[in-house]
């Protein structure tokens, strides 16, 4: 149950620093492109930032960090061979978040200001998770079997 | 307290400016305090997903409502991630607070539901977020770099073809 509370907690710390900052993991690389706007690029950077202290700080204290720094105990060539179709989404990832102007977290967050045009964004995630464990999962299988 | 815009009257929490690297620093840290603490792994790097937590939260209850047999993570087999439910609370007090919530009308709904529909189907393919791929390069995990570089490059891609296709179209108008 501490998972669950744990999660919620943080997940309702996050919602409201990512309305007031307008925090996104997709817009800042756009605006930096476009506008030449720092300002939101510097919420990655942050992410990035605290939780290289933060997980150096939970392994330091003893914490549940297996296998940290991951780069120390990794296959590298082995690992990049197999991950053509990852790499594919993540390229798609971006393409799509830069055609609505968000990434997930940002979506959920104007969703729950009000924005309709986001609830149709949810609309979409959420019938899409289900199309996911039908379909897609299967297709993936097929793909990589 | 409502808060006023005009004259910047409000309670502490109202009128505090958090900036983005600030809200990214928490976001970092929580999320390793919460897998080295509360167990959120496996997997790694785990604490904040905004595609795996609410597949895992949807097939939490799916398996244990209506009993079929949807995969999610180790994380989630004794109690469910609320990390989404937490998010649309957070930011929906914090729209509330501050005066800016209200319903908008939706611009383009096809569009944004065809996104969000290929979005979290890529997302899950990958198995992460654009949060949670900064948290795995953080964690040192040289996968995780290769496919935050990649999302920037899908980003930087996008708006480029979308500036090309901007030209094209005001010359033929022209």
């Amino acid at each position: 149950m501490s998972v669950s509370l744990a999660t919620l907690l943080l997940g309702f710390v996050i919602g409201y620093l990512g309305q007031r900052s307008r925090l996104c993991f997709i817009s800042g690389y756009r605006d930096i492109l476009l506008t030449g706007d720092r300002s939101s690029l510097m919420g990655p950077v942050g992410c990035f930032v605290g939780a290289i202290v933060g997980f150096a700080a939970v392994s330091l204290l003893g914490g549940n960090v297996p296998g940290y720094p991951m780069i120390r105990h990794m296959n590298i060539p082995m690992m990049i061979s197999d991950a053509a179709l990852p790499f594919l989404c993540a390229v798609g990832i971006g393409v799509l978040g830069y055609m609505v102007g968000g990434c997930p977290f940002r979506m959920h967050v104007l969703a729950a200001e009000g924005r309709r045009t986001y609830w149709y964004y949810l609309a979409g995630f959420y019938i899409g998770l289900l199309f996911f464990n039908v379909v897609t999962t299967r297709i993936v299988e097929w793909l990589t079997s | 307290m409502p808060f006023d815009r005009d004259s910047g009257r409000g309670t502490l929490l109202q009128r505090w400016q958090v900036s983005p690297f600030f809200a990214g620093c928490v976001l970092g840290i929580g999320a390793a305090v919460i897998q080295g603490y509360f167990k959120v792994i496996p997997p790694v790097a785990y604490g904040v997903c905004m595609v795996c937590h609410p597949k895992d939260l949807l097939n939490w209850i799916a398996a244990h409502t209506i009993g079929v047999d949807w995969e999610y993570s180790i994380a989630s087999i004794q109690a469910p991630l609320l990390t989404v439910p937490g998010v649309l609370a957070g930011s929906w007090f914090a729209a509330s607070r501050n005066g800016e919530l209200r319903i908008r009308p939706a611009h383009q709904p096809v569009l944004y539901f065809a996104c969000g529909f290929f979005t979290i189907n890529l997302g899950l393919v990958l198995g992460s977020c654009p949060i949670r791929l900064v948290l795995l390069a953080a964690y040192g995990n040289p996968k995780g770099i290769a496919e935050w570089l990649l999302v920037v490059i899908g980003v930087v891609g996008g708006a480029l073809v979308a500036r090309l296709l901007a030209r094209w179209r005001a010359k033929e108008m022209l």
